[in-house]
């Protein structure tokens, strides 16, 4: 393609290369998805053990808790950042709630008593979590732009911090013995028909992706994150407050966080501080996949979701083909690997 | 120069990093309506006094006059309000952003009334077709205002840079070297477009360039940098582009007398 001064073209073609780095992503699933319902009962003496209800629905519940963490992680990459610390955050959202909910079980008020057993303990937990969890994303966002650390540097170190706290305030052990309510609530499923409940966790993750992609493409809040990834001097120069938003956007990534830590809580019905390992390279694989950059100045959160989707995807045949869950983690990290070169021909065949 | 109306006084402006003084009691005034060029060889600093008066950095001491009131511009935002508009070399667009996007960069338009306003929803159509209308009114042709950044040409960019410019800056347009990464044709489509402004619109102008015939072309005045220090302002009509350039070099010896 070339562009002139007096006159360009308005439509553009689309090369084989731009198409498939464009829907290569939503091409992988596919293959992904039609390959497994055949190969399955082949390996497997002829049980189809992937294309049922129940297995496709545990797909999505384990997609879920990455999506929202992705989601987070889809715009602080679009500026420009990253964020390695929402596998700590997860830990210390989850130990700080479940100790709440254990141990705070009545609180005065005016000289009245409440009970916090039932849904207000429920709502409690899950608060706390929510709280702490934007807690340390403001954290993130402060020794960010006040410190001016690369945010690579300031997150590798609270990584260790938020972690660390949650060692200590669990003295290195599993809260359990919390209401019941939370689990029921938040690891609950909702029936859509006689056969299929959905999760909880897929409503809200499927919530938060339909909103966090409007705010993306339609709002300020998208437009600002993309401006600053794009160029942060030209945002600044534009009047834009920079550093505010990019607090905003560590936060925001840290709320996000601490609704999945929430879910996973209440779904492993206790708090571990060593959960949430390696949740962050999940979280920025499913990104990267889904086709934003890690340069920034570009995000997809449909991408983010499609990536989040072909993880869980790629542990349930590992999981169905009993291959040993180790080797999970070398296949995501090859998986990274893979998107970022694909990232690269894109961003050449792009290039005119 | 409209009966020489004072726009802006820049008075005994300094400008120090830590040992090196890029601006040495720097002073002269804007007029309303005029084109000034600010020159000055490689680190004499132009950049400085340009980011000075746009906000991005704070003068280590000196003052800046408005309409005959002293102004502090802490940041970008507070010298915008002032109808203050700046085009960087470098920072000018956002690549992956399209035209209309940019131009509208820090002043977006919402719909969907108060709710909308809080959330932030973009009133991309809005934005679009006022657009439109503004870079035609500047007689700058882009074929679409959905055209990504990322496809245009230099020239292209520079006048949609200065189109944005223009549109919101009431007051000044400060242009850091506009002219500098553009072809022959180009730059001649950009200075056409700076003196059909100046013509036009009144509005004053501050450019900063390395290319003494644009800037003898095109400047009523020519105000001289060299090592942080103003050394000549000159109006056009008492020079030539040879004594400029002794001036920069400091062939020629000081003009303004150091305060
Ligand atoms: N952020 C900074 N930190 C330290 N020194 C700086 C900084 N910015 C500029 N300087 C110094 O201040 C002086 C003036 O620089 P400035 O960029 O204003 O020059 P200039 O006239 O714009 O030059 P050019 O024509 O090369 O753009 C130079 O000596 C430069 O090295
Ligand atoms: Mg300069």
């Amino acid at each position: 393609m070339s562009a002139s001064a007096t006159g360009l073209p308005t439509t553009r073609r689309t090369s084989p290369g731009e198409f498939f780095a464009q829907y290569g992503i939503v091409l992988v699933l596919v293959v992904l998805v039609v390959s497994m319902t055949i190969l399955s009962p082949i390996l497997r003496e002829g049980q189809q053990l992937f294309l049922t209800p129940r297995n496709l629905i545990q797909v999505l519940l384990q997609a879920a808790i990455n999506a929202i963490i992705a989601v987070g992680m889809t715009y602080v990459i679009t500026s420009g950042g990253i964020d390695l610390s929402v596998g700590s955050i997860v830990a210390l959202c989850g130990v700080l709630s479940a100790m709440v909910m254990r141990d705070v079980n009545t609180f005065n008020l005016f000289g009245l008593t409440f009970s916090l057993d039932g849904p207000i303990g429920a709502v409690m937990g899950f608060g706390v979590a929510v709280g702490v969890g934007t807690l340390c994303g403001f954290a993130n966002g402060l020794l960010i732009t006040r410190l001016n650390l690369s945010p690579f540097i300031a997150t590798l170190g609270t990584m260790g911090i938020f972690r660390g706290i949650a060692l200590v305030i669990s003295e290195g052990r599993s809260i359990y013995g919390f209401d019941q309510e939370f689990k029921n609530f938040f690891a609950g499923r909702i029936p859509i028909n006689e056969t299929l409940e959905l999760p909880i966790a897929v409503i809200i993750a499927i919530l938060i992706a339909i909103v966090f992609w409007f705010f993306l493409t339609q709002t300020r809040l998208g437009k600002y994150t993309i401006a600053i990834g794009g160029s942060e001097e030209t945002a600044r120069v534009a009047g834009i407050s920079v550093q505010r938003h990019k607090v905003g956007l560590y936060a925001l990534c840290g709320f996000l966080t601490g609704i999945a830590g929430a879910l996973l809580l209440a779904r492993l019905n206790s708090g571990d501080p060593t959960f949430g390992g390696l949740f962050e390279l999940n979280a920025i694989a499913a990104v990267v996949m889904g086709g934003t950059r890690l340069s920034g100045g570009q995000g997809s959160i449909s991408g983010t979701i499609v990536g989040a989707l072909i993880i869980s995807l790629v542990q349930n045949a590992m999981n169905i083909f009993n291959v040993p869950s180790y080797w999970q983690q070398v296949v995501i990290g090859t998986v990274i690997v893979f998107a970022v070169v694909l990232d690269q021909q894109r961003r050449r065949a792009s290039r005119y | 120069m409209n009966n020489l109306e004072k726009l802006l006084t820049i008075d005994h402006i300094s400008k120090a990093y830590g040992a090196v003084q890029a601006l040495k009691s720097v002073s002269f005034d804007l007029f309303r309506g005029e084109i000034v060029a600010l020159v000055g060889d490689n680190g004499a600093g132009k950049s400085t006094l340009v980011k000075i008066l746009s906000g991005l950095i704070q003068p280590t001491s000196g003052n800046l006059i408005f309409k005959g009131r002293p102004v502090h511009f802490r940041t970008p935002a507070d010298a915008l309000a002032y109808g203050i508009e700046t085009v960087y070399q470098h920072l000018a667009l956002v690549e992956q952003l399209d035209v209309a996007d940019n131009v509208y960069l820090g002043r977006e338009t919402y719909r969907w009334g108060a709710v909308g306003r809080w959330l932030g929803v973009l009133d991309r159509r809005h934005m679009r077709e006022q657009t439109a209308t503004a870079l035609s009114q500047l007689h700058i042709k882009i074929p679409a205002p959905t055209l990504p950044v990322s496809s245009m040409s230099g020239g292209q960019r520079q006048a949609v840079a200065i189109g944005r410019a223009v549109t919101w800056g009431r007051e000044l347009l400060i242009l850091d070297e506009p002219t500098a990464a553009l072809g022959v044709e180009e730059t001649e489509q950009v200075l056409q477009m700076i003196e059909k402004l100046r013509d036009q619109q009144g509005i004053s102008m501050l450019i900063i360039s390395h290319n003494m015939q644009d800037v003898y072309r095109i400047a009523d005045r020519i105000v001289v940098l060299r090592q942080g220090r103003h050394v000549a302002t000159i109006n056009k009509p008492d020079t030539s582009p040879q004594e400029i350039v002794a001036y920069i070099t400091g062939a020629k010896e000081a003009q303004v007398a150091p305060v």
